[in-house]
């Protein structure tokens, strides 16, 4: 195929061959792995139908990408791809039965990528609409806290249903708490940076302590409060108060927010650990589970044990034993990973995460001088990267248990649906560097 | 048992596209640092030169002394700008030029004295092009722009 252009190796065209080729890699990994669940449960029907689906969003979503966003990050897509095709390979091994619900949610998500990679003025309209969405937002916030429920009946009830229909609002929540901030700090720029061109050129004064300031600092630690307070939902409290206090530190470049910051968590940590029941029983597992290992430590105990039995290469898919493990399917599959496709898998699970992370960074870097992009990108890969640093460490006991979901791979459509739209912002915001 | 025999061909092909992928990733990202340090090296050139003059009689004349142009070149008497300038007429913050949208422009901070243009004194930012003369107090600049 001979193009009349000159060609250089970082133009698009190499690119769109990238990835293909991880596309068609992912996809000759899921068929192996179907292929070794459909010899091992003959009785049952055959995962092919989900498969199919996958190509079809995998295929379908690629040339939807090409058509409407030539000039995007190459990676970010088949990554996306790649990981929720494996949790769809884990649910269906672990959980059949939710397997074709999350089949649904992935061709949704699919479709939300493409739309919000694809409306040409997202970006705008996020800041343009922020006070409206913020109050969006806390709207759903609220409605959950009156209203919220469990689909399975028991545990914290941080969904709201529609008939059959359950969605986490908190997932929802933190794009818009991400988006909000972004473009309400970046609108504080020269307030924040004193050493900037700003202050360079008007000589402003430094305006710390001032309300437009402190007002998203007590609107985030209010949120958390709320969460954790009246949701007991320790794992999107930590997320939220992380990023935005990261996203904070980025935009004003100083330590002094990071440390102060690391100093509230720790107190924040202690006072709950006094208080709140559910703080006190991960903190105390998280420091020996050994003491009630069939009982309160029971989950985290087998997931080590998980962890432990996959070896190197693991029992391979549906040899293991992962259901030891409850509600192995939603916060714990990384365990169920570890054990089946051992340490190279969750070695791969981490470098696809961190490359994700990464290459959201770099679009946050090479958008610097216009600081509203470049703090959505970081806060957005931020939220992905902290979440996954959360639940993997979680379940390894290398940090205190946080109930969060793994970004793509753990069941849960809410969560789906919403990371395929935040990398649907970072792919727009990876086009518009170029622009 | 050709189950047991299949299920192990298909975890060792599993665990190989999983290093593959891997591969993949790695090629990629590497060959992606290779471009971003050379377009680095590119970006990284000299963007020119301000070429210190000053008053002998009617004439302005090179003192031989040059700075280098840096997308905000800050001018004036205190010694946190970029060109300190030993020059009584000076305001500490005098001056700055400033690369902006492909362009260098001349932007006189409120100095007392004002800034000139050659020879003429500017109230609203500029655009200057190579060869202008900047003037503040006895001292002028002229700018020498690098080839793009």
């Amino acid at each position: 195929m001979a193009l009349p252009v000159i060609v250089t190796p970082d133009e698009p065209a190499a690119g769109r061959r990238q990835e293909r080729g991880l596309l068609l890699l992912a996809g000759a990994f899921l068929l192996v792995n179907f292929a070794a669940l459909a010899l091992l449960r003959p009785e049952q029907t055959a995962p092919w139908l989900h498969l199919l689906v996958w190509i079809l969003c995998a295929g379908g979503g690629s040339l939807a990408l090409e058509r409407f966003l030539p000039e995007r990050d190459p990676l970010l897509f088949p990554l996306v791809m790649f990981l929720s095709g494996w949790g769809l390979v884990l649910i269906d091994r672990l959980a059949p039965g939710f397997a074709d619900r999350q089949t649904l949610w992935l061709a949704l998500g699919t479709a939300a990528l493409v739309v919000t990679a694809a409306v040409p003025h997202i970006l705008r309209l996020l800041r343009t609409y922020r006070y409206t969405l913020l109050v969006v937002g806390l709207v759903l916030l609220i409605s959950t806290i009156l209203l919220g429920r469990n689909p399975s009946g028991f545990g914290p009830e941080l969904w709201l249903g529609i008939g059959d229909v359950f969605f986490q609002p908190s997932e929802a929540l933190k794009i818009i708490l991400v988006a909000f901030l972004a473009s309400y700090l970046s609108e504080q720029y020269p307030a924040l940076r004193p050493d900037d061109v700003h202050r360079a050129l008007f000589s402003e004064r430094h305006l710390w302590l001032s309300p437009r300031i402190l007002g998203p600092i007590l609107l985030m630690w209010g949120v958390c409060v709320v969460v954790l307070v009246w949701q007991r939902d320790l794992g999107t409290a930590v997320l939220f108060f992380a990023v935005f206090l990261l996203l904070l530190y980025i935009a004003s470049g100083q330590t002094l927010i990071l440390v102060s910051g690391g100093v509230l968590i720790v107190a924040a940590a202690a006072v709950a650990y006094r208080l709140f029941d559910v703080v006190q029983l991960r903190i105390d597992i998280w420091l020996n589970p050994w003491l009630d290992p069939d009982g309160r430590a029971f989950q985290i105990v087998q997931s080590l044990m998980a962890f432990g039995s996959g070896g190197i290469f693991g029992q391979g898919v549906g040899q293991g034993a992962p259901d030891f493990i409850p509600v192995v399917h939603s916060d714990f599959a990384l365990a169920a990973l570890a054990e089946e496709w051992g340490l190279l898998g969750v070695v791969v699970v981490i470098v696809c995460v961190a490359t994700l992370v990464m290459r959201g960074l770099r679009i946050a870097v090479s958008t610097q001088e216009r600081p509203y992009y470049a703090l959505l990108a970081a806060g957005l890969s931020l939220l992905i990267g902290i979440q996954s640093l959360l639940i993997m460490g979680g379940v390894l006991k290398l940090v205190p248990l946080t109930g969060v979901t793994l970004p793509f791979m753990s069941y849960g459509g809410s969560s789906l649906l919403m990371s395929c739209v935040l990398v649907g912002l970072l792919l727009r915001l990876s086009a518009g560097v170029r622009a | 048992m050709p189950v047991d025999v299949l299920l192990f061909g298909l975890r060792v092909i599993s665990g190989l596209l999983l290093l593959a992928v891997l591969a993949a990733l790695m090629l990629i990202l590497w060959r992606d640092f290779r471009s971003a340090t050379s377009a680095a090296r590119v970006s990284r050139r000299a963007y020119g030169q301000l070429i210190k003059l000053t008053l002998m009689g009617e004439m302005m004349a090179e003192t031989g002394e040059t700075f280098a142009l840096t997308p905000m070149t800050t001018l004036g008497r205190a010694p946190t700008n970029q060109i300190v300038l030993n020059d009584t007429f000076a305001s500490s913050e005098h001056a700055v030029v400033l690369l902006r949208h492909g362009q260098w422009w001349l932007e006189d901070r409120n100095s007392r004295n004002g800034t000139l243009l050659n020879g003429e004194r500017i109230t609203l930012p500029v655009i200057i092009t190579e060869g202008d003369i900047i003037g503040i107090g006895s001292v002028g600049f002229r700018l020498l722009l690098s080839p793009a």
